[in-house]
């Protein structure tokens, strides 16, 4: 599980095996069963998960009871809840759909590590903004995108998770009922049926 | 075990009454062929290509997903309000390289179609789904040589079955208690692997037996394999991916 995480660090930073494993320790190994609550609203957790395999999501239940995905942490995803990192109670649920495993990373990891590891601050700048980033343009998709252009943009993301999560739960995360979800897989076929 | 990939196999279990048919909901499959046999319960079944049927006890549903299809699979509905005993066996069979983006298809056999021959010394019934046993035909068309039959046997019921060496060969027991070559015994839900160091196989039933007898010549082709999907290459799979979130696969509701 560790070696993924190592292999997945050397993608973008080089680090030595040394290095690696002294900045490691603390990091903990955690596995799922499928269906398993790992927060709840209230709660106040500063932990980041990193998945290595399996699948977490990230939710609201709204005042209708409906559900509201945030995000989906497939195989080398991050996911923390953020209020946690200033100290306050979570807003959203945070469950696994698949049973999963993910590495439980501190708070003060990266500011532990960059003594050791200096370009981890870059790097973590740099995912950082990309979440930002991401999530300027969700919120783009959300605010003005059609039902069709927010499930074009879904599955360019998370290729497979259209074979992993139900369709409604796909639904749940491009804000459009399961309803319109199904009309827009049902015109793409048929157009391209045309074809 | 190849050309076979993989052998789901749902155990004799009791089913209480339902009015909501459990099942598997609307799924692509693309690379290869499911073979459905049911031996107790019925499945009702639709795909994309617009093919709607039942499976009874007794039948086999040959489909070939080949470059795509969506389908599902259901307990059929007066089986699932009654309930009863469910026993059921799903094969993947693959397709060499050059038929795996080739036309959909889909064979319903009736349990009346399969080629029977008939044992001597009242030892049973050899059931042929697809290939060829004693100059009796299988009704499935294969894209590459196999054997899939059901041997029934009665107690101290014998059959002999001959393969080319390089086959690949497994028998599931089904249903009662058998013994191989003269000194292997193997009982009710289990699978027997065939080394390839032979031709001839003795099968001798000690009780009321049926067993899924494979055997097939190996697809010595690469695999890549991602959930439903089964091809040769990585690029391949990411293909498939991308055709099912497109809606190339088609649509069923």
């Amino acid at each position: 599980m560790l070696d993924q995480f190592k292999d997945y660090l050397r993608k973008h930073i080089t680090i030595t095996d040394e290095q690696f494993d002294f900045i490691s320790k603390d990091i903990k190994v955690k596995t799922f069963e499928k269906n398993k609550l790992i927060l709840s609203p209230g709660e106040t957790s500063a932990k980041t998960y990193f998945v290595t395999e399996g699948l977490l999501r990230c939710y609201s239940i709204d005042s209708k009871g409906k559900a509201n995905v945030i995000q989906f942490a497939p195989e080398l995803w991050w996911l923390s809840e953020r209020n946690g990192f200033f100290n306050e109670p979570s807003d959203f649920y945070i469950d696994a759909i698949e049973s999963t495993t993910a590495l439980m990373i501190p708070r003060n990891y990266i500011n532990d590590s960059a003594a050791h590891v200096p370009c981890l601050y870059d790097f973590n700048n740099n995912i950082l903004n990309n979440s930002i980033r991401f999530m300027q343009k969700r919120i783009n998709m959300l605010l003005s995108a059609t039902a069709e252009e927010r499930y074009l943009d879904f599955i360019k993301l998370y290729p497979n998770l259209t074979l992993r999560v139900p369709q409604w739960m796909i639904a749940s995360y491009l804000g459009i009922t399961p309803e319109s979800l199904s009309r827009v897989r049902k015109d793409l076929a048929h157009k391209h049926l045309k074809a | 075990m190849s050309p076979f990939f993989l052998l789901d196999f749902n155990a004799k279990m009791e089913f209480t009454a339902s009015s909501e048919p459990r099942g598997v909901g609307v799924h692509p499959h693309r690379g290869f062929e499911t073979v459905t046999l049911s031996y107790h319960g019925a499945i009702a079944h639709e795909d994309s290509a617009g093919n709607k049927g039942v499976i009874y006890p007794g039948d086999v549903q040959w489909m070939t997903a080949a470059r795509g299809i969506l389908h599902k699979e259901y307990h059929e509905q007066e089986y699932s309000k009654s309930g009863g005993p469910f026993q059921m066996v799903q094969l993947w069979v693959n397709l060499p390289a050059k038929d795996k983006m080739s036309t959909p298809k889909y064979q319903s056999i009736r349990q009346s179609d399969l080629g029977k021959h008939v044992l001597a010394a009242d030892a049973g019934t050899i059931e042929v789904i697809a290939g060829e046993y004693e100059g009796t035909d299988g009704p499935a068309s294969t894209f590459t040589p196999l054997q899939v039959y059901n041997a029934k046997l009665n107690p101290e019921g014998e059959a002999l079955f001959n393969f080319p060496t390089h086959y690949h060969t497994g028998f599931l027991i089904i249903e009662g208690e058998v013994i191989i070559n003269g000194n292997h015994k193997a009982a009710e839900n289990q699978f027997v692997y065939f080394s390839q160091d032979g031709e001839k196989i003795c099968l001798k039933a000690q009780l009321n037996s049926i067993v899924l007898i494979l055997s097939g010549e190996p697809i010595n082709e690469p695999i890549a394999q991602y959930g439903p999907f089964l091809m040769n290459r990585p690029e391949e799979i990411k293909q498939a991916l991308d055709d099912y979130n497109q809606g190339k696969f088609g649509y069923l509701e």
